[in-house]
């Protein structure tokens, strides 16, 4: 339809864009020309051109970030895309699963930083849980400093992300499979399917976009990871859980090389995107012939 | 054997889900015992109830004051978005003007960037404004972070309604805003639910925007506060516990109370923080 006014319209757009672009793309074109400039927040930037660029191809730390968030999606696409899919295949093919929902869901509710603080008290070694059960169930000399040491730091955190979010995942995916129609799995049940070969063979094949979908959030969300790190290890041990955005925060807020950091900014946005525009190409080379 | 199978894999299914509340009612159980306890016995039960740490948590540690400011930054940040968000998606859906294919695809790239992208520039820009260390350099943020999903949303809702609804109000001679005012927000309600929960929760829950921007201990929201009371209480664990119980047992009841919508909701914004 025609507007009938053309204050009408602007009313009703303009607050939003205005906002919008305020913080949103003022700051993120700002972003983009900080990154070509030296700064450090004081007096004017100066003209770097692609200095800082080439000084974060060459900086082992930044460059090591990505590895360390790669294992980080790896571990969580196991730990909670996969773990969510199966826990949604029994929760979806059972009654009375009620409490499983409540609490798989629970953890998901809380503020990150919550779920950090008390995940970095469970791996204390003095007064957390884990190692007194470890040292309850046979493990004597149990004193072990999980997020202290190089070679369980990261693991830690994948393990606390998995308690978060296989939870999440497995709400989109009960949500996918309770919409599917009962008849094509009714009629390879009379087959003689087993349920199990039912829900890997039929159910999820039907509900493949989610199961894509998932995995896009797991990837770019692992990929933006922040606030589970900074809490519990803050980048620590020898920089053995350094990721993207803790790295960028220290460049900016401790070194204060906003140039710098906004280079790095732009470095893993492009990333991000890169991912994002894969997932988009593979849609739509195999799409979906009926979207459930 | 396969009844075995079934047991095995319905035991493996409960034992998640316990290890699930596990760390909640370890961290519940220990803000009603001593210090001495927690770190000599973590395992054992408290041996009295008493509440009174709570208090102190509360008053004493400052997580009544991070509530409140939390409590505000999420209403305000929410209400904000669900306002402009509606009438942006409205006339999105429904109006043709210059431009508004230029907005929604500005809305999609909206969706795509992450807080990575902007932050740091969103920073300095806020200290120029002398933004930083008022409510405002949360709530603004907040408010736009969740303005293109929710117009995303609230458009594809509107598509949905028959345009005979419009064209009726029209030919009534209702103008535009009141087509809006009178009818579109009664009828998007459903929608309004759903956009409102997952802002409102990602205000709730956001962290990496709090810390950069709020230094002032008495506008601290819940996260970066709890993150402050956890170094100023470092071994003082009781109270630490009491702290987490606090914040975390408002959530869980209010998850409890509306499951079903907060699961839609959530699922539908799909946040991941």
């Amino acid at each position: 339809m025609k507007p009938t006014s053309r204050t009408g319209v602007l009313v009703l757009v303009l607050p939003a864009l205005l906002i919008y672009a305020f913080a949103v793309l003022v700051p993120f074109v700002g972003t983009i020309g900080l990154s070509f400039t030296r700064w450090n927040g004081f007096g004017t930037p100066e003209w770097a051109g692609l200095d800082n660029y080439l000084r974060a191809f060459k900086d082992a730390v930044f460059m090591s970030t990505f590895g360390h968030v790669a294992i980080y999606i790896a571990a969580t696409l196991v730990l909670e895309v996969l773990l969510g899919l199966v826990l949604a295949g029994f929760i979806a093919a059972h009654k009375w699963t009620g409490f499983y929902r409540v609490a798989l869901f629970i953890p998901v509710m809380l503020p990150m930083v919550v779920v950090a603080v008390l995940w970095r008290t469970i791996f204390n070694p003095d007064v957390g849980i884990l190692n007194a059960v470890l040292k309850r169930i046979g493990f004597q000399d149990v004193s072990f400093v999980w997020l202290g040491d190089p070679r369980t730091a990261l693991l830690s955190i994948c393990v606390v992300s998995g308690w978060v979010f296989a939870g999440f995942f497995m709400a989109i995916f009960l949500a996918a499979l309770t919409r599917l129609p009962p008849d094509v799995v009714e009629s390879a049940r009379l087959d003689g399917a087993g349920e199990v070969k039912i829900f890997w063979r039929i159910k999820v094949p039907m509900i493949r976009q989610v199961v894509l979908l998932a995995v896009l959030l797991c990837v770019t969300g692992g990929l933006q990871g922040f606030d589970l790190f900074y809490v519990m290890t803050n980048g620590g041990p020898y920089n053995t859980t350094e990721v993207p955005t803790t790295y960028m925060v220290k460049s900016v807020f401790r070194d204060g090389e906003i140039g710098y950091g906004a280079s790095l900014s732009v470095l893993v946005t492009i990333v991000g995107l890169i991912i994002a525009g894969g997932f988009w190409y593979y849609q739509r080379r195999h799409p979906a012939d009926v979207e459930y | 054997m396969k009844s075995s199978v079934r047991l095995v894999t319905h035991g493996a299914v409960a034992v998640y889900a316990i290890l699930c509340l596990l760390p909640l009612l370890w961290m519940a159980m220990s803000a009603f015992k001593d210090n001495g306890s927690i770190s000599l016995s973590p395992l054992s039960l408290p041996t009295t109830l008493d509440f009174s740490v709570f208090r102190d948590a509360w008053a004493i540690g400052g997580i009544g004051q991070y509530a409140i400011n939390s409590i505000i930054v999420t209403a305000v940040s929410t209400t904000l978005v669900l306002l402009v968000s509606s009438m942006a998606g409205f006339a999105l859906s429904r109006l043709v003007f210059p431009g508004s294919r230029f907005i929604l695809i500005g809305m999609v790239v909206g969706l795509l960037l992450p807080i990575q992208a902007y932050f740091i520039a969103q920073n300095q820009l806020f200290e120029l404004v002398h933004l930083k260390d008022t409510r405002l350099a949360l709530i603004v943020p907040y408010t736009a972070i969740g303005i293109p999903l929710a117009i995303w949303l609230i458009k594809t809702y509107v598509d949905t309604m028959p345009k005979e609804l419009f064209e009726a109000a029209r030919i009534d001679g209702a103008s535009d805003l009141t087509v809006y005012r009178l009818i579109m927000v009664p009828l998007m309600r459903p929608a309004l639910v759903t956009v409102g929960i997952f802002t409102a929760l990602a205000a709730w829950n956001e962290f990496l925007l709090a810390l950069l921007y709020v230094q002032d201990e008495s506008l601290k929201t819940i996260p970066t506060g709890l993150l402050a009371f956890s170094s100023r209480y470092a071994t003082d664990y009781r109270m630490l516990f009491a702290a987490l119980t606090m914040v975390t047992l408002p959530l869980i009841i209010i998850y409890v109370v509306f499951n079903k919508r907060i699961v839609e909701g959530l699922t539908q914004g799909s946040v991941k923080g």
